[in-house]
C-alpha cells in the first residue's frame, strides 16, 4: 500500500522535473538505496550470527518448555510474600544510607580527578592530566559489582565495601562532567577577579566555582539516584542492603518475596526520582 | 557568625540595609543543609563505619592488589576457551542492544508527555515500563531471568534487553520531549494518525540522536554484559565467579585487566562513531 | 608628576607571531580621561591589558605611581591590581552571584582567603558597596542576579565593582561597545562624572570617535600596534582621524 503510493509520486515527480534533472535524481537515489540495503543487511546478518550463538544454539529448550514452562516460572513470583514486609524497612533505609554516603564519598574523590583532568587548570599537562583522564576511564570501566567484589577483599564484608564500591564508580562520571564544566568555562568573569588582585583561590572560588556549580550538582544529583540501584545490589556480593535479602529469598526460593524485594526497590527508585527532582529544581 | 550576622544599628534605618543573612530564606536554606548533615552522620552511625577502616581501604586494596593480585595469569586469557566467551559476550551485548533499543522506541513514544498516544492511558505505562527496567539492577535482572529460563546465554541476552530499554528508553524519551513541536502540529492539522505523525514528525528530528544514544547504549551493554555471567548470565563473567570463588586471584586480575581493556577499546569505538555521527548532524 | 609612564611597549602573543604592540610611548596624567582609538586589531584592548599586566609584555616599561610594573612579583602585582579599577566590554561579570556580591569582589584583593571563602566581607565594604550602588543608581537591584539585569544595568555594576577597589587609576575596556547609543551616552557621563567625583584618572578605550571627543580631554591614537597621534582633544584635526583610521577608509 505505502509502496503503490510511493511509486505514484514518483510518477508524478517525473512529469514535473524535466527529463535530465529527473534521471541524475532517481540514479543518485538509486544509489543511495543500494547502499542502504547493504547495511541494513549486513546489520540483519550481525544480529542473526548473534541470535543464533548466543540464544538458539545456546539455550536448554527442554528445560524452559518442558518441566515447568514459562508462564509458571513467571507465575511463581507473583503470589506476594507479605510476611516480609517488616523486614524489608531496615534493609530499605541502609540501601538508601549507602548509596547518599557513597555519593558523597564518591564527590570527594572526584575533586582531585577531576582538577587532574581537565585541561586549563592541571598541575601538569604530561603527567597528571594523563593520570586524570586514565583515573576516570578506570572508574567507569570496572562496573559496580566488580568493583564491590575487590572491596570486600579489602575490607571485609558489611556496608562499607558497598559505599565504597558506589564511590569509585561514581568517580568517573561526576569528574568528568566536572572537567568538561571547567574546560568551559566563561573566561571574562576570571579576568575580572584576577584585575581586582584576587588571588589564586579566590579566582577559582569567585570566577571559576559559581560558573561549574549548576552543572556539578546536577551531575551529583544524577549519579545519586542511579547510585541508588547500584547500591540496592550491593547485598549480592556481601555488602548488605536490600541486595543481601533479595539474595536469601532467592536462596530460599521465595520466590513471592523476591518481589517484595523487588517491589522495595522500585519503590526506593521512586522516591529517588521525586528527592532529585525537586533538588534540580532548586540548583537552578 | 560575625557582626554581619547582626542587624545593623537603628541609627542606619535611613539608609539602604543589605544582610547576607535575609530572614526567612537563610534559616529554611541552613535548617536543610543540617538536617542532611544530620542524616548522614545517623548513616555512619546507623551502618556502624568505621572511618579508621574507611581511610585504611585504597592502602589495603593497592596493598592487596599488588600481593595477591600480581602478576596476572596471561596465559589464562589467551586460552581459546575464554576468549570464546569474549566473542560471546560481544555478541550477547549486541544482540540486547539490538532489542533494547528496538523495543525502547515505542516505549519512549508512550513516555513522550509531547506525542503519546494517550496521556492518562498510555504515557503512564510507558512511564512505568521504562522505569522499572532502569530500576532494576541488570544483574538482579539476570538472576529473574535464570530462574525463569536457566543459565545460559539467553538469560543474559534478556537481562541485557531489560537494562537497555531502560537505558535507552528515558535517553530518548527525553530527546522526543525536547523536539520541535511546529512540525508535529502542521501533520496534525494534515489529519495525520499518531503513527504517522510519529513516522513523519518525530523521527526525522530525532533519528541522528537516536543513533548516537543507541550507540552509546551498546558501549553501557557491554559494559553490563561483563558482568552478567557473574550470575549465570553466561559471557567471560562466569569465568570471573569461578576464579573468584576458587580465591585465584591472579586470574581474577587477567580478567579484570581485559575487561577494563575491551572496555576501554569499546570506548574509542562508540566515541569514534558518535563523533563521527555529529560531523555527519553538522554537515 | 605623571601616573603612568608607558615605555616603548612591545607586544606579541608567541614567539613567532607577529607584534601586536610596537613600541607605544605615552603617559598618563593626575586628571587626565585619556581615550585611545583605532580602528580593530590596532591593540587597543591589548595595550590596556598590559597595564594591569592581564597580558605580558614582551619589553619595555610600564611605570605606575612610581613603581615598575613589570618587575613585580605576584603577590605585588596582586597589590598594585588592587589600586587599579577595571570596566570591560562585556561587564565580566559572575553572571550566578548577586548583583552585591559582584560589588563586593571588587574587594577581594583586601579580603582575606579565609573570609572570602565564607563571603564575609567587613561590615564597612558592606556599607561602602551600598553607598556605591545608590550612586550608579541601583538600589533596587541590589539582591538581584547579575545575569538578571539589563545591559546598561550590568554594566553600572561593572562600574560599582571599579569603584569598590578605590582605585587610583581606572581602565575602561571599550565599555560601552556592546551597548546601544543612548545607553552609551548615559554610561560615559557617568564614569565622568564618578571620576571627577573620587578624582581618579582614566585610561578608556574606545572605537567610537564620537563618544571619544566628547568625553575625554586627551586622545591617543593607534594603528595597527604603532601610536599615530597624542594630544589634546581640541588639537586632533580631520588629517589626524584619517591617519588613524587609514585602513578603515581604504
Amino acid at each position: 500500500m505505502a509502496m503503490t503510493d510511493r511509486m505514484a509520486s514518483e510518477n508524478s515527480d517525473r512529469g514535473i522535473l524535466s527529463s535530465a534533472g529527473a534521471s541524475t535524481y532517481f540514479e543518485r537515489r538509486r544509489s543511495a538505496r543500494i547502499r542502504s540495503a547493504l547495511i541494513w543487511s549486513a546489520a540483519a546478518l550481525l544480529l542473526f550470527w548473534c541470535l543464533h550463538v548466543t540464544v538458539i544454539a545456546d539455550t536448554d529448550w527442554e528445560r524452559i518448555g518442558g518441566r515447568f514452562g514459562v508462564l509458571g516460572s513467571i507465575g511463581r513470583f507473583l503470589l506476594l510474600d507479605l510476611s516480609l514486609l517488616p523486614h524489608l524497612i531496615i534493609p530499605a533505609i541502609e540501601t538508601m544510607m549507602m548509596a547518599t554516603l557513597g555519593t558523597l564519598l564518591g564527590c570527594v574523590l572526584a575533586l582531585p580527578v577531576a582538577w587532574f583532568g581537565a585541561r586549563n587548570v592541571t598541575p601538569s599537562l604530561y603527567f597528571f592530566y594523563p593520570v586524570g583522564r586514565f583515573l576516570m576511564v578506570l572508574s567507569r570501566s570496572v562496573h559496580e559489582i566488580i568493583w564491590a567484589i575487590l572491596f570486600v577483599g579489602a575490607v571485609g564484608l558489611g556496608a562499607l565495601p558497598g559505599i565504597l564500591a558506589v564511590a569509585v564508580r561514581s568517580v568517573g562520571f561526576i569528574s568528568k562532567i566536572t572537567a568538561e564544566a571547567i574546560e568551559n568555562i566563561d573566561p571574562k568573569p576570571v579576568e575580572a577577579i584576577r584585575s581586582v588582585g584576587g588571588n589564586q583561590f579566590q579566582v577559582m572560588y569567585f570566577g571559576i566555582l559559581p560558573q561549574i556549580m549548576p552543572v556539578v550538582l546536577g551531575t551529583i544529583i544524577f549519579e545519586w539516584d542511579i547510585n541508588i540501584r547500584r547500591a540496592a545490589v550491593m547485598g549480592l556480593v556481601g555488602a548488605g542492603g536490600l541486595g543481601l535479602v533479595f539474595f536469601r529469598q532467592m536462596a530460599m526460593f521465595n520466590y513471592g518475596g523476591v518481589t517484595m524485594v523487588l517491589l522495595a526497590i522500585l519503590m526506593l527508585i521512586i522516591i529517588g526520582e521525586i528527592v532529585s527532582h525537586f533538588a534540580r529544581k532548586a540548583v537552578t | 557568625m560575625t557582626s554581619q550576622n547582626t542587624s545593623m544599628p537603628a541609627s542606619q534605618n535611613a539608609a539602604p540595609q543589605w544582610s547576607r543573612f535575609p530572614f526567612p530564606e537563610t534559616l529554611i536554606r541552613y535548617s536543610v543543609l543540617l538536617g542532611v548533615l544530620v542524616f548522614l552522620a545517623w548513616s555512619v552511625h546507623f551502618l556502624n563505619l568505621d572511618l579508621q577502616r574507611l581511610l585504611g581501604a585504597f592502602p589495603r586494596l593497592g596493598a592487596i592488589l599488588a600481593d595477591r593480585y600480581f602478576p596476572p595469569e596471561l596465559s589464562f586469557v589467551l586460552d581459546h576457551r575464554f576468549l570464546n566467551s569474549v566473542l560471546n559476550t560481544i555478541q550477547m551485548s549486541i544482540l540486547g542492544g539490538a532489542m533494547g533499543v528496538l523495543l525502547a522506541i515505542p516505549l519512549a513514544w508512550f513516555a513522550s508527555y509531547n506525542v503519546t498516544l494517550h496521556r492518562w492511558l498510555v504515557y503512564p505505562f510507558g512511564r512505568l515500563s521504562i522505569m522499572g527496567c532502569r530500576a532494576i539492577h541488570e544483574t538482579i535482572w539476570t538472576i529473574l531471568f535464570v530462574t525463569i529460563i536457566g543459565f545460559g546465554m539467553f538469560a543474559g541476552v534478556l537481562a541485557l534487553t531489560m537494562f537497555c530499554i531502560g537505558f535507552a528508553g528515558k535517553l530518548f524519551s527525553d530527546e522526543i520531549e525536547a523536539i520541535d513541536m511546529k512540525p508535529v502540529e502542521a501533520l496534525r492539522s494534515t489529519g495525520a494518525g499518531p503513527l504517522q505523525v510519529f513516522v513523519y514528525g518525530v523521527l526525522p528530528q530525532v533519528k541522528i540522536a537516536f543513533v548516537g544514544i543507541s550507540i552509546y547504549t551498546w558501549d553501557v551493554a557491554f559494559r553490563a554484559a561483563t558482568v552478567v555471567g557473574f550470575f549465570g548470565g553466561g559471557g567471560m563473567g562466569w569465568y570471573l565467579q569461578r576464579a573468584t570463588y576458587e580465591l585465584q586471584s591472579t586470574r581474577v586480575a587477567a580478567i579484570l585487566l581485559t575487561i577494563i581493556a575491551l572496555v576501554s577499546i569499546s570506548e574509542v569505538v562508540s566515541g569514534w562513531l558518535r563523533q563521527r555521527l555529529a560531523g555527519e548532524r553538522l554537515a | 608628576m605623571a601616573v603612568l609612564e608607558v615605555r616603548d611597549l612591545r607586544v606579541r602573543y608567541n614567539n613567532t607571531g607577529p607584534e601586536i604592540l610596537r613600541g607605544i610611548d605615552f603617559s598618563v596624567e593626575g586628571s587626565d580621561f585619556c581615550a585611545v582609538i583605532g580602528p580593530s586589531g590596532a591593540g587597543k584592548s591589548t595595550l590596556i591589558r598590559c597595564i594591569n599586566r592581564l597580558v605580558e609584555p614582551s619589553g619595555g616599561s610600564i611605570t605606575l605611581f612610581g613603581e615598575e610594573v613589570l618587575a613585580l612579583n605576584a603577590r605585588d602585582l596582586r597589590r598594585m591590581r588592587r589600586r587599579i579599577g577595571m570596566i570591560f566590554q562585556e561587564f565580566n561579570l559572575v553572571n550566578r552571584m548577586s548583583v552585591m556580591d559582584n560589588v563586593l569582589s571588587g574587594r577581594l584583593g583586601y579580603t582575606g582567603s579565609f573570609r572570602s571563602l565564607f563571603r564575609l566581607f567587613p561590615r564597612h565594604d558592606i556599607e561602602k558597596a551600598l553607598e556605591i550602588l545608590a550612586r550608579v543608581g541601583l538600589s533596587d537591584h541590589v539582591n538581584k542576579r547579575a545575569d538578571a539585569l539589563s545591559g546598561g544595568q550590568r554594566q553600572r555594576v561593572g562600574i560599582a565593582r571599579a569603584l569598590m577597589q578605590q582605585p587610583d587609576l581606572l581602565l575602561l575596556d571599550e565599555p560601552t561597545s556592546a551597548l546601544d547609543p543612548k545607553i552609551s551616552r548615559d554610561v560615559m557621563s557617568l564614569i565622568r562624572d564618578l571620576a571627577r567625583e573620587f578624582d581618579v584618572p582614566v585610561l578608556c578605550n574606545i572605537h567610537d570617535v564620537q563618544l571619544a571627543t566628547e568625553f575625554c580631554n586627551r586622545i591617543i591614537g593607534l594603528q595597527d600596534g604603532i601610536k599615530k597621534f597624542d594630544g589634546p582633544t581640541e588639537t586632533m584635526k580631520k588629517s589626524d582621524m584619517e591617519l588613524i583610521y587609514a585602513m578603515e577608509v581604504l
